[in-house]
């Protein structure tokens, strides 16, 4: 990340109400678009842009041994399964690639915090942006 | 060797394996493990103790483990991530090594709400790959998933699932793909009861040269009656059954013909997965019905079991060990 990014991040390190207010501005985002969860370290450009947090299972490296031949979760047969909805959408969008990354389990130090700001401040990786 | 157990020295001596699996008691009966014991020794190569399957409480697949090594049953201890967090874990993998236990078969778990506690809290604080990474961590790298060092590790030969028939097939592929860069040393798949869409998977597999990366063994499951395949079509998501099984065992009415039937299904699907190239070794889980082991690998023909080869690294391991 770059400097300016650093310093940005360096605003909120040690002011935990203005962090609290960015994670909050950013949930007013996240939350209607993708139905964010909260972990605090965002991989949604590698599941193209479908939040995996929503999963029951909390699955960030693909789908569990469940999905139903329709497309729906095991666990609430109404739902559609999270990961085949990220495979549909990664195939759309020319993302499939993306998927095989091997992700690293969650942090749960990061939850509720403001995934945006722990890029800047070099916590969790960046995004990864562009189609492959 | 990664961990020197008997199924790691048979699969890398290019022997066909075959392994069990049965359920620890859902009661302290550990003699109940024992008698089962009998079904499996000489008759299979290991047997898989599961960990709360479907979850239902049962003994720990830790404890069962080691009564089924007192057993004589060299065992595969099953660990899911739907009970515990990552210190328990890993502290249950410490256990398991110090208890004898030397294969591993890492799972996401049965989500709660299918067993007999659905009011639970489902942990899932790490997924399958994470868990399949971090006790590769822990044998390889001796560092715990925190990045801390230990004195000794654990050696196990890490296992994960597969499942040929779940959908979207694209990722079933891909997933596999990410459980062997984790660090799988072997797969079991789900029980295949449709042995074309299960070759499909597998050609997909063996295209990818994924097969020459991890051990697949095959999944087989044989069933009593009609109805066990039809309550596993309607509720047992991610299975996929040919009709042909089903219509099979719906002819016939009487009780004994029909275990037979399923007998025979299942030693059927058995000789077909061993013929698929890239198959490394069977996998067979009657579930509730262990006592069928040995008739059913004796009909498909897997009588005797390969001995264990001793080898030199092996006893070379040893000495080192005991000398530090």
């Amino acid at each position: 990340m770059s400097k300016v990014s650093e310093k940005f991040a360096a605003l909120f390190q040690d002011r935990p109400r203005l962090h609290a207010c960015a994670a909050i501005a950013e949930n007013l985002f996240k939350k209607p678009v993708f139905g964010c969860q909260d972990c605090g370290q965002c991989i949604l450009s590698y599941t193209a842009f479908t939040c995996c947090m929503r999963c029951p299972k909390q699955m960030r490296n693909g789908p569990c041994g469940g999905t139903r031949e329709d497309g729906h979760c095991e666990v609430y047969p109404e739902r559609v399964c999270r990961w085949w909805l990220i495979h549909k959408r990664a195939k759309w969008m020319g993302r499939i690639k993306k998927l095989r990354r091997l992700q690293v389990p969650v942090d749960r130090q990061f939850e509720h915090t403001s995934a945006w700001l722990n890029v800047f401040a070099g916590k969790i990786d960046p995004p990864s942006w562009g189609r492959e | 060797m990664k961990c020197g157990s008997n199924l790691e020295k048979l699969l890398s001596a290019g022997q066909f394996v075959v392994c069990g699996e049965m359920s620890p008691p859902q009661s302290v009966d550990a003699a109940s493990i024992a008698r089962k014991c009998a079904y499996f020794k000489g008759y299979v190569d290991a047997v898989n103790l599961t960990d709360n399957q479907t979850a239902i409480v049962r003994m720990s697949s830790v404890t069962s483990s080691y009564f089924a090594l007192c057993g004589g049953v060299e065992p595969i201890m099953q660990m899911t991530c739907r009970d515990r967090n990552r210190l328990a874990m890993q502290s249950d993998i410490l256990s398991a090594h110090a208890l004898g236990v030397r294969n591993l078969l890492c799972l996401t778990g049965d989500y709660q709400k299918f067993g007999n506690h659905p009011d639970a809290k489902g942990v899932f604080d790490l997924d399958s790959c994470h868990l399949v990474a971090m006790v590769k961590q822990m044998r390889d790298d001796k560092k715990f998933l925190c990045g801390e060092e230990m004195k000794a590790e654990p050696r196990m030969f890490i296992g994960a699932a597969a499942n040929p028939f779940g959908e979207p097939f694209e990722m079933r592929v891909l997933n596999l793909a990410k459980k062997i860069e984790a660090g799988a040393d072997f797969i079991q798949t789900q029980p295949v009861f449709d042995v074309p869409g299960f070759e499909k998977w597998m050609n997909a597999v063996r295209d990818e040269g994924m097969d020459k990366q991890v051990y697949i063994l095959a999944g087989v499951m044989p069933v009593r009656s009609a109805k066990a395949l039809l309550y596993m079509k309607e509720s047992v998501p991610g299975m996929r059954i040919a009709p042909e099984y089903i219509k099979r065992l719906e002819a016939i009415t009487d009780k004994d013909a029909s275990m037979d039937e399923g007998v025979k299904i299942a030693v059927e699907i058995m000789k077909q997965l061993a013929d698929i190239p890239g198959v490394a070794g069977l996998h067979t889980m009657p579930v509730m019905w262990e006592s069928i082991t040995p008739r059913l690998v004796e009909e498909a023909g897997l009588l005797p079991r390969p001995e264990v080869p001793a080898d030199e690294p092996e006893s070379a391991q040893v000495t080192k060990e005991s000398n530090t």
